[in-house]
């Protein structure tokens, strides 16, 4: 027996020697860590930040390595998956720092995950930008953290004067999650910009239901009934059909307003004809744009299928962000530390990034100045640039 | 098998003591050499963070890298320093085994520790581990009270532990935290570490009081029944907190001070096993497996049942409470989303799989889930296909649970394994 298992480890130990892996130096790769949910409720928002990544690495190997003061490094991207629940953003931010020893991080992009990511990174002085996280706690008094998108503060009265301005009502309805933190939050925004605008009571139903509800027809009733001129509801777009469908069949004539969360490539897929002539607000629109944002939009539908929805686009911004910064940072000294820091600084001196989702500057706080864009669903179920408002 | 019995019966002398000597020895050689020798030579990018299973997933090329790896670092020594440091540590056990039980007990708890210590120090990622594995710990041990010891099938435990989360937090945040909803604090920051046990104790008593909220309307029910009103109880705790904007509302709550460290809640765990073992092998715990085997004839031999089941819902709910606040803590971030149904169905994995009626199988149910989740998630979707599948193999093969009907016997463990004792 003892010979057996000698014989065994001697094996192994000789195979382990003439393996190519084997005493092979460890270099200096570039790593980005992408935390994204890749299973769970919003997969598809997982989906599009990783296609966005692997189009940004393929870019960066066609060019052989990242090119940072006059040298060229190999770029690893570290893809993990966090469920999209906060303690596993929590984990796999941890993982990606102290294991993967990844440079900078993309993503949680829901903000329930990137508010306790965002606290890890900061912890551990790594520069991490959410693409998608509009909740203003994300980046608040976290100088390692940034985002790639607009606020909710911002986005709410964005809505409120464009339906103001395009529609001239005076008479609006909200249906939200109570249960979800952005769409609760945009709706209050939203709320207290339009009862500014057209005084309080303007808002003449405020209905609220809770996460994985189907049935709306009782907050759609009361609406329906309350004599609303447009509804607004900043919901996720796997319900915007239930609600849209379910608002139709109930007699509903008006038009419905909706936030960033709608601008998925699934929407029109599950919702179909009754989406069409629509409008939302959101960071980009697909059809008909022009330059670079159009070329990303043509490379990506020609690699996986389909048009990209808004989170791939800010993905692939906040690639370019972190490529910027790390070029900008002048050198890559081995010394991750000392590296984190100096990218988290070039970052912040950002000025004018023209991104394929609009120009950025990073305030103080990490938060972009940038445009947010209403898109109308347009008879091809395509999301058409409508008009455009800036802070 | 005659070989696989013949290595087993190799370290049967080996007392725990020599075990924890073994494992200390390897974690030394990961420190001292990890990084720089073994996982350079072997390939590897880096010390492999849970025995290679990460970088295994993910990158086929680096099995035998990594296989090699907790070889070298992990088996081999462990094995050898194990069996060749029997002549010293089996007196040592000798020697603590004439101590009373608790001081040995806690010579070896001390031990442990500080292998665990020096293991997860190692790396960041780790330590997050063991400290989420430890609450899990608590939180499938206090649903064993109900669920196993009393035989109900109590869903409210994500809302007992909402309850402590909350609470806890809402009292760290408010007396030692400038914190923007709550103020300036109110009590020197200085003293938040020493007061945090209170912090913890107060959301384990609010939980309690809350799962009377429970059991009051529904001590007449069992089965299905109370597991209904025991999942409206969570949905209530849920939607009450989503509603509260005081507290952050569905934004949840973040900014709790760092009070939890590793050793802190590996205290914590070790209280909760102990207080919790010797509750379940008293007068009441024996009164809670009347209950559960026949209510009516336990009733006639004068076990007062309504009592002995609001104690033990109340005491379960107490641990959740105590579970949540060390998870607030860990976390620095709570929303009430974080207590829903998902969380129910990951604590009744734990309880299930590991084992009704048993501390040391809901140790082993923890722990496996927990570092099972972790260790496959390179896999992504087929994750969540091969831990159901485990499940279920388990529930046919075990309807019990890997572990049930047992319980610790720490004189048995902790004894010296000399072979004259053993009467060879």
């Amino acid at each position: 027996m003892k010979k057996i298992a000698c014989l065994v480890i001697v094996a192994f130990a000789f195979g382990m020697m003439f393996s190519t892996s084997a005493f092979s130096a460890r270099e200096t790769i570039i790593k980005i860590g992408i935390n994204a949910p890749m299973t769970g409720d919003i997969p598809k928002v997982g989906e599009g930040s990783k296609y966005a990544a692997m189009l940004w690495l393929e870019d960066i190997e066609k060019a052989g390595g990242l090119e940072v003061g006059g040298k060229k490094y190999k770029v690893e991207l570290v893809i993990e998956d966090n469920e999209s629940k906060a303690e596993s953003a929590v984990k796999a931010n941890t993982k990606m720092i102290s294991q993967d020893d990844v440079l900078a991080i993309v993503g949680p992009q829901s903000s329930k995950q990137a508010i306790p990511a965002g606290e890890v990174a900061n912890k551990y002085k790594t520069v991490m930008i959410s693409p998608w996280s509009t909740n203003p706690s994300t980046t608040l008094d976290r100088p390692y953290v940034f985002r790639g998108c607009f606020l909710d503060p911002f986005q709410g009265p964005v809505v409120a004067n464009f339906i103001t301005d395009e529609f001239g009502f005076t008479k609006a309805a909200v249906l939200y999650d109570v249960a979800s933190d952005y769409p609760k939050g945009l709706a209050e925004v939203f709320k207290e910009a339009w009862e500014k605008k057209h005084g309080p009571g303007s808002i003449v139903a405020y209905q609220s239901f809770t996460t994985k509800d189907t049935d709306f027809s009782s907050q759609l009733t009361q609406i329906v009934k309350s004599g609303a001129q447009v509804l607004f509801t900043p919901q996720y777009y796997n319900e915007i059909p239930l609600i849209v469908r379910q608002a139709k069949d109930l007699g509903w004539k008006g038009p419905i307003v909706g936030s960033d969360s709608w601008g998925s490539a699934e929407l029109v897929d599950l919702c179909g004809e009754a989406c069409y002539g629509l409008f939302f607000s959101t960071h980009y629109a697909a059809a008909g744009a022009k330059g670079a944002t159009k070329a990303f939009i043509d490379r990506y539908n020609t690699a996986y299928g389909y048009v990209p929805d808004d989170v791939a686009a800010l993905t692939w911004d906040a690639l370019l962000l972190v490529q910027q910064a790390i070029q900008d940072a002048g050198k890559i000294t081995g010394k991750i530390e000392t590296d984190r820091t100096a990218v988290r600084d070039s970052l912040a001196k950002i000025k004018n990034f023209a991104g394929i989702t609009g120009n950025m500057t990073f305030t103080e706080e990490g938060d972009p100045i940038k445009c947010a864009v209403i898109v109308k669903i347009n008879d091809k179920g395509e999301f058409e640039f409508y008009k455009s408002s800036c802070p | 098998m005659e070989i696989a019995r013949k290595f087993i019966n190799m370290f049967s002398n080996v007392p725990i003591l020599g075990w924890l000597l073994g494992i200390f020895t390897a974690v030394l050689i990961e420190y001292y050499w990890g990084y720089d020798y073994i996982s350079y030579y072997l390939g590897l990018p880096k010390i492999p963070v849970l025995f290679g299973a990460l970088i295994m997933l993910k990158e086929p090329i680096m099995i035998p890298g990594a296989i090699g790896y907790d070889l070298i670092v992990y088996v081999i020594p462990i094995l050898l320093v194990a069996k060749a440091s029997n002549f010293l540590t089996n007196p040592v056990a000798a020697i603590l085994e004439k101590t009373p039980l608790w001081m040995s007990s806690i010579i070896h708890l001390v031990c442990f520790y500080g292998v665990l210590h020096l293991w997860a120090g190692i790396n960041d990622y780790r330590v997050l581990i063991v400290k989420l594995t430890l609450i899990s710990i608590i939180l499938t041990i206090s649903i064993n009270v109900i669920n196993g010891y009393q035989g109900e099938f109590s869903c409210s435990h994500p809302g007992f532990m909402a309850i402590g989360a909350y609470i806890s937090s809402i009292i760290t945040l408010y007396f030692f935290v400038n914190d923007k909803t709550f103020g300036a604090a109110v009590l020197s920051p200085a003293l938040g570490p020493w007061l945090f046990p209170f912090a913890l104790i107060a959301g384990g008593i609010a939980a309690s009081l809350g799962s009377l909220l429970v059991a009051i309307p529904s001590f007449r029910t069992r089965g299905d029944y109370l597991a209904i009103i025991s999942l409206a109880f969570m949905f209530i705790v849920k939607s009450a907190v989503e509603n509260l904007n005081v507290i952050g509302g569905a934004r949840g709550m973040g900014g709790q001070p760092d009070y939890a460290p590793l050793p802190v809640i590996f205290i914590w765990t070790m209280l909760c096993i102990w207080i919790i073992h010797n509750f379940v092998t008293s007068i009441m715990g024996k009164a809670l497996n009347a209950v559960r085997d026949d209510e009516a004839a336990s009733e006639s031999m004068t076990v007062k049942t309504r009592k002995t089941k609001m104690t033990a819902f109340t005491f379960g709910a107490f641990w959740a409470g105590i579970a949540g606040g060390l998870f607030a803590h860990v976390l620095a971030y709570i929303n009430p989303g974080m207590f829903s149904i998902n969380r129910l169905a990951e604590i009744l994995a734990m309880v299930y799989f590991g084992g009704l009626n048993s501390i040391i199988g809901s140790i082993v149910g923890a722990v496996s889930i927990n570092v099972l989740g972790e260790a496959l998630r390179p896999l992504e979707l087929f994750k969540w296909i091969i831990i159901p599948l485990i499940l279920i193999f388990v529930m046919i093969f075990r309807p019990y649970g890997l572990i049930s009907f047992k319980e610790i016997n720490a004189k048995r463990l902790l004894r010296s394994k000399h072979k004259r004792e053993q009467g060879v």
